[in-house]
């Protein structure tokens, strides 16, 4: 459900009527505040891990029907499932030990980012994982980015001319960019730019070409609010007096933009870049899934039609772990932008 | 006593929610606005247009089924036959009325989203507030319960539910509320946090009118129209994570009638049968339309 | 700002944005390429040269153990196997140029094609066939399993098969996907496989699992070197999606189209679509234990209920693909053109119903002393007509009154279902050419314990000789395996303990720059090597 949770009226405060001040050397308190950030940060990433994986084994433990047949049904297809091959994998994977050592057993084994292996390649997860990961940051990079620059672009031309006709399609393409499934979005896409233009891959990984699709859909639902953030504080940077000042200083309206707007919206869109993390890896699940792309989204989907439990564990780790990573990254950012965060709340 | 409201930094919030700001916008009080007479009607229109068309597809929701009640019976001899006056969407490929199908799906989505929403509001609310008032331990544990529910999007958290049972319903349901309730637990606590250690209340309380004077009189008013922006939107997101999940192959299964999968049956025959997988696309675009518009609060400069 | 500029400005802003999406591409194979290296495994080992055909399964890349591969490798023409078979089942010789019985069809002796070679340089000696027969005879669950062999051993350059009793499909059995022959580098110490290491036509450039495979030409292969030099395959789950890239022109060669799509497709200029009717039936199994089902009649009215030609027409697109019995056109020696058809007769199941003493209840649904008639039928969205053909089964027993429940699942609850007995009814494809001879899935199916794929709480003393007889008769082509094959068609089209509904016709889409692919209803082979890419 990548969309709608997004601040409606953004309130960029006092970061627009007051510009930040040049960046002093408050070197003990930036250290201070990271530091903060980091423990908060990973004792969140621990709780998730845990949370996840005995959820996962609480989930093992109760699958419906036999676990082996499903396995099994993985492993042989649907031509070859059979009690034989169910039989064969029940010898091969450790299924029938006791509960709780189970339990403790992969406690340990997550810590040491050992997920076991997949129920149904029989594989080791973990490595799986790194292929998996790499292709949907691969994947995310790409979205974010140009939903980044075609939101912050659309958010600037907007702001330009409030009220006026690029102003107001703004407004339409962040509804759109909201109310739209991007599976939706993504089915639309395919059709017009594969099927009737024949001008980019359908689906696939690994042509040329292949990310265009996946990435565009994705930073389609991302750019909406970029666009709006943007143009929100241009308007208001705009409105504020430092900057009336700086027009009738005689600075050329472009100056002007480069040097206060720009700066300060960097500050905000790199803060919604994290608001948009959770959006983003949503977004992920669906947009791989109809691409085929394989990153950790299909893998999850997969795993999760499949009851591959100790993948799903995996995957469902990996893509929180990046909305912490993400959010860290982008609290660090702000702390290192905006000395005003520093200060102690 | 004045605790600052914690901050909330992975996930947006809807309207005025002071913990919604990402790092780096500090909470502070709503900057003045400057409304121009032109856009403020607009917005007012578009919030009446989008009531109008949550209103006619509550209707439709409630009353097609009622109509075309048929929605699983086939007539193989009429498959993806065109539309008709008596069949307004026509058949679709195993000869059933797509009206029928639609609005039974419609039904589901709707009601499915407004039990989903009513667990997580009525659960986050009521643990918000008990967590505001006791503070100590119980906050501190709810608190990082929270945190963890923080990094997880609520779509990894209805897929591991998918994962119990397939293809069921009430693990659908209780993986959106579960994914849900977080919002309110947190958006409910802050505020209250403000108003109960406020001047008013700390008066209130020394009076002895008792908590439920507290609730009614303070709490409320300052929730409610927050509970109920975050209420339409949850339901936008129940209904996208439904069809989104029957999408992706691992929510609902045929013969129910659900948005998703109403989609996905019919995009094959897109070509052969467009009005088939308009129709549904077009209800949920309008469906989230709705939602999402109705608690659009333009105000702008 | 004035329009035009703001206009300007977007048109600047999208041409950004493509660049930056372009920038994101992997850059070509060429050079180090390492820049991408992590993110685009798929391109690492891209081989320089000619334009690769781009092919297209449903078929994911879990495993390379040729019990689980899902016979990608063989279909890619990676592997080979000791003996292949043509579209119509016929066995042709594979890596092994002629086979023969002996002692009481006891011994078998398969010689090997001398000029083989594995794709890293050792011949294929009888040494290495064993050793991968040995590997493929340790698995309970390897279609090998099926025939009773006491030993695998090498003799010369003959690789020799002793069994316990006669076995006359064994042939057959070793042309099975899964005993295909990997050179002994290909396994580990443990026995699992760590590369896919064959004689055919091919080899294997990269393996990204779960989704692409790329090959190039096996130089040193003993026979036609393929027109093209590299294959690339991608595996794409979603059959839509499939239908996409197909349409898209995206693909060469496009395989495991939905009947639905096939049909938009047909009309398009720059792809065709080739199709083979396949050895496959849908079939409705019942549960012969079941207090309603296991009335001959009841099973017969349900048969009776199912409009075949409506459901082949709706949900396949193909009205002559309506089962009539159990066995397809395709499949000549099974086939019997003079059994009495499967018909569509709702009064007459009603009737039949009414004999067997389920009366119409006032709800629709019919019940016998207060039990109503429901059953639950099992399903699984593997092949995406499945759930479709249930909904219209579903549909089809209603109107006799018969309540039926859809539950649409795992494959595996079929068989799991079958074992702990709360299996009703399900629904699904049985393939007859897992191996090129239906004898061995039929021993499976109709054994007297019954089948995780077939009977269930059934079985019949004269198909059970019939099938006695053609696993012990040597020469198939008698008229004494005519008789039996006739035997177990017949009782099966009488006794209904699976009940036909639909045959099988098996599509690819094929873009017009390919030229001389030629479709396996055997789905085999895909046949690449054949095939050429026209400027």
């Amino acid at each position: 459900m990548p969309t709608p949770t997004l601040p409606e009226t953004t309130d960029p405060g006092t970061t627009g009527s007051r510009p930040p001040v040049a960046r002093a050397p408050h070197d003990f308190f930036w250290a201070q505040a990271a530091g903060r950030v980091l423990v908060r940060r990973t004792a969140q990433a621990v709780a998730v891990a845990l949370a996840v994986t005995v959820t996962c084994f609480i989930i093992v433990q109760r699958l419906p029907g036999d676990i082996a047949f499903r396995i099994a049904a993985g492993r042989y297809g649907y031509d070859k499932v059979d009690a034989a091959a169910a039989a064969e994998v029940r010898a091969q994977t450790g299924l029938d030990e006791p509960a709780f050592d189970q339990l403790a057993g992969w406690i340990l084994d997550a810590v040491r980012l050992d997920f076991g292996t997949s129920l149904v390649t029989g594989a080791a997860v973990t490595g799986e994982l790194g292929h998996h990961l790499a292709a949907t940051l691969h994947l995310a990079a790409c979205a974010l980015l140009v939903s980044l620059v075609l939101g912050a672009a659309i958010g600037v031309l907007a702001a330009q001319s409030r009220g006026g006709l690029l102003d107001r399609l703004t407004d339409v393409w962040v509804a759109v960019a909201r109310a739209m499934p991007p599976f939706v979005l993504g089915l639309v896409l395919i059709i017009v730019f594969s099927v009737q233009l024949g001008w980019v891959p359908a689906a696939g990984h690994g042509e040329r070409g292949n990310i265009v699709l996946p990435a565009l859909t994705l930073a389609a639902g991302l750019s909406g609010l970029f666009a709006r953030v943007t143009r929100d504080t241009v308007v208001q940077i705009l409105d504020s007096e430092q900057v009336r000042f700086a027009e009738t200083k005689g600075l050329g309206r472009h100056v002007v933009l480069a040097r206060h707007v720009l700066r300060n919206a960097g500050v905000t869109l790199v803060a919604y870049v994290g608001v948009q993390a959770l959006v983003l890896v949503e977004g992920v699940v669906v947009v791989e899934s109809l691409f085929a792309w394989p990153g950790l989204g299909h893998a999850l989907v997969h795993a999760v039609f499949w009851r591959d439990i100790p993948s799903m564990q995996a995957t469902v780790l990996a893509l929180a772990l990046i909305v912490v990573v993400v959010s860290t990254l982008v609290d660090l950012a702000v702390l290192a932008l905006d000395p005003r965060t520093r200060e102690v709340r | 006593m004045s605790v600052p409201a914690p901050q909330r930094i992975t996930t947006a919030a809807p309207d005025g929610n002071p913990d919604g700001n990402p790092a780096g916008t500090p909470a502070t009080p709503p900057a003045p606005r400057w409304g121009t007479p032109g856009r403020a009607v607009r917005a007012r229109t578009a919030r009446l247009l989008a009531g109008a068309l949550l209103t006619a597809l509550v209707a439709f929701a409630l009353l097609g089924p009622l109509v075309w009640h048929q929605y699983s019976g086939q007539d193989l001899s009429q498959f993806l036959q065109p539309p008709s006056p008596a069949e307004p969407l026509g058949h679709d490929h195993l000869g059933r009325s797509v009206i029928a199908r639609l609005a039974h799906a419609t039904r589901l989505s709707l009601a499915l989203a407004v039990l989903c929403v009513a667990t997580a509001a009525l659960a986050g609310t009521a643990l918000g507030l008990l967590a505001a008032w006791r503070r100590g331990w119980l906050d501190q544990l709810l608190l990082g319960i929270s945190e963890v529910f923080l990094a997880l999007p609520a779509l990894l958290i209805v897929l591991i539910f998918a994962a119990l049972a397939s293809g069921e319903l009430w693990t659908i349901y209780l993986g959106i509320a579960l994914a849900q309730w977080v919002e309110y637990f947190r958006v409910v606590r802050a505020r209250s946090v403000s108003v109960l250690t406020s001047p008013a209340v700390e008066a209130a309380g020394l009076l002895r009118l008792g908590p439920v004077h507290v609730l009614r009189r303070h709490l409320w008013p300052e929730l409610a129209p927050v509970l109920l922006t975050m209420a339409t939107l949850g339901m936008a997101t129940a209904v996208l994570a439904m069809s989104t999940l029957s999408y992706v192959g691992v929510g609902l299964t045929p013969p129910t009638a659900e948005l998703g999968l109403l989609i996905t049956e019919a995009l094959p025959y897109y070509h052969e049968a467009p009005w088939m997988v308009l129709a549904p696309v077009a209800v949920l675009l309008l469906l989230l339309v709705g939602l999402l518009g109705l608690r659009s609060q333009e105000v702008r400069r | 700002m004035p329009l035009r500029r703001s206009l300007l400005s977007a048109t600047a802003l999208v041409a950004v944005s493509a660049t930056m999406l372009t920038a994101c591409t992997p850059a070509p194979p060429e050079g180090a390429g390492a820049a991408q290296g992590a993110a685009d495994t798929g391109t690492s080992g891209a081989a320089v040269g000619g334009e690769a055909l781009d092919v297209i399964g449903p078929y994911e890349v879990h495993s390379l153990d040729p019990a689980t591969a899902e016979g990608i490798f063989t279909r890619l023409q990676v592997a080979e196997t000791l003996v292949e078979a043509d579209g119509t089942g016929e066995l042709q010789p594979g890596l092994a140029t002629e086979w023969a019985a002996s002692g009481e069809g006891l011994k078998w002796t398969f010689s090997l094609r001398e000029s083989a070679v594995f794709h890293d340089g050792t011949p294929v000696d009888a040494k290495s066939v064993v050793a991968a027969l040995e590997a493929a005879r340790s698995s309970e669950a390897n279609t090998i399993a099926v025939a009773p062999i006491e030993a695998v051993r090498a003799e010369g350059n003959a690789v020799v098969v002793e069994l316990s009793e006669p076995f006359a499909p064994l042939p057959a059995v070793l042309a099975a996907t899964s005993t295909q022959i990997l050179a002994p580098s290909a396994y580990r110490e443990d026995g699992t496989v760590s590369e896919v290491i064959g004689s055919g036509p091919y080899r294997v450039v990269d393996v990204a699992p779960p989704a692409r495979i790329e090959l190039e030409t096996f130089e040193d292969f003993d026979g036609q070197a393929p027109a093209v030099d590299r294959v690339v395959y991608q595996s794409v789950g979603r059959a839509e999606n499939r239908a996409l890239m197909a349409e898209s022109g995206q693909a060469d060669l496009t395989f495991g189209m939905d009947p639905t799509s096939l049909q938009r497709i047909d009309d398009q200029d720059g792809v065709r679509v080739e199709s083979a009717l396949l050895p496959r039936t849908i079939v409705l199994k019942l549960n012969g234990e079941h207090p309603a089902l296991s009335d001959e009649r009841v099973r017969r009215a349900l048969s009776m209920a199912l409009d075949r030609p409506g459901m082949a027409t709706a949900v396949l697109r193909d009205p002559e693909i309506a089962a009539t019995q159990m066995f397809p056109a395709t499949l000549e020696t099974w086939h019997q053109d003079h059994l009495e058809p499967l018909e569509h007769d709702v009064e007459g199941a009603g009737a039949l119903l009414e004999e067997a003493g389920w009366q119409m209840g006032p709800d629709g649904v019919r019940e016998k002393d207060g039990e109503p008639l429901r059953v639950e039928l099992r399903t699984f969205p593997d092949r995406p007509e499945l759930p479709t053909m249930a909904t219209a089964v579903q549909a089809a027993l209603a109107e006799v009154g018969v309540a039926v429940e859809v539950r649409v699942d795992n494959s595996s609850e079929i068989p799991a279902g079958h074992h702990d007995g709360s299996l009703e009814m399900a629904l699904f494809t049985r393939n007859f050419a897992l191996v090129p001879d239906p004898t061995v899935t039929l021993l499976k199916d109709y054994a007297a314990e019954g089948g995780d794929w077939g009977a269930m709480g059934w079985s019949d003393p004269d198909l059970l000789a019939a099938m006695e007889q053609l696993t012990t008769d040597a020469d198939q082509s008698g008229t004494e395996a005519d008789v039996a094959r006739e035997q177990v068609a017949t009782t099966l089209q009488q006794e209904l303990p699976v009940v036909p509904v639909s045959w099988y016709r098996q599509s690819a889409v094929v873009n017009d720059a390919v030229e001389g692919f030629v479709l396996d209803p055997l789905e085999r082979s895909w046949g690449l090597a054949a095939v050429s890419i026209k400027e």
